[in-house]
């Protein structure tokens, strides 16, 4: 018999607190995402206008690390048994440069029953650092979380 | 010089429709090797990747695209789980529009519909753009 790894909402504690490994974000990263996503924004894409900004080079998408962070949850904690993604109120606070190393802190700060009975809304307090412990993002998202069957 | 939308030619309320994109197996394969975010069943779109095309085919109306130097925030709901082979547009409308010293902060309300024309996302973009006289980014 397999164990089912995943935390179901009753397993998911108020207070839980959680970081990730660092993830460096390089040139690559930025091209590729400008170009799944189609944003070529000067800002993420010309180096020689970018020079002339405070700056002084590319900067990531925020969205590349919004969704780096999501990927780096589920490198910070044993997966949740997560239905969906309700939602997110968040704060693009820094920059993120080429080589810059993130990393994501996480703490569950709500617990709440949904109108269907086999789930519940976990809502997590997040906050990106870069490798010098600077905020460069923050926000909360709402995760639609199973219940133990 | 690139054209653009500075701070002042933004129109309160004015309504913008973006093209549409097929969202297919390639997008969804692509985005979780970029950011490891998985999707939670085979045909399902992580959430945060329609997030992502919104903002790319906002380039692609006919105006030229706003000045923006930088994305401040984002309040976003999950509305409808969208699947590998729909199709999804946007609209957006300018909600607000506030002046600052070198620049203004314009908020955008988007809207992801898919190709029946039901919301998939919704939620508002806040941006920093540039005022005419003042092009180069903060």
């Amino acid at each position: 018999m397999v164990l089912d790894p995943r935390r179901y909402f009753d397993q998911i504690e108020l207070g839980e607190e959680y970081e990730s490994p660092g993830r460096t974000v390089t040139e690559a990263d930025i091209v590729m995402f400008a170009g799944l996503s189609g944003d070529y924004n000067v800002l993420h894409t010309d180096a020689e206008f970018m020079k002339k900004t405070i700056f002084g080079e590319r900067i990531a998408h925020g969205l590349l690390c919004l969704a780096i962070q999501s990927g780096l949850f589920t490198r910070a904690t044993a997966p949740y048994a997560t239905l969906g993604f309700g939602g997110l109120r968040w704060k693009f606070k820094a920059p993120v440069k080429i080589g810059d190393t993130i990393r994501l802190r996480a703490k569950v700060v709500d617990k709440k029953d949904l109108d269907t009975p086999d789930r519940g809304q976990i809502t997590l307090d997040r906050t990106i650092l870069n490798q010098r412990d600077e905020v460069v993002q923050q926000g909360q998202t709402d995760l639609i979380v199973q219940k133990r069957p | 010089m690139t054209a653009a939308t500075y701070f002042e030619d933004v129109v309160l309320d004015q309504v913008k429709f973006t093209p549409a994109v097929t969202v297919t197996a390639a997008h969804v394969e692509m985005f979780q090797g970029l950011t490891r975010e998985m999707a939670a069943s085979p045909d399902a779109v992580p959430e945060v990747l329609p997030l992502c095309l919104v903002v790319g085919l906002g380039w692609r109306v006919k105006d030229p695209p706003m000045a923006v130097q930088a994305f401040v925030a984002l309040d976003w709901k999950i509305v409808k789980e969208l699947r590998v082979g729909d199709t999804m547009h946007s609209r957006s409308r300018i909600v607000s529009k506030r002046p600052l010293r070198d620049n203004g902060l314009i908020v955008d309300e988007r809207t992801i519909l898919d190709q029946h024309g039901e919301i998939v996302q919704q939620g508002k973009f806040t941006f920093l753009v540039a005022k005419r006289s003042k092009e180069a980014p903060a």
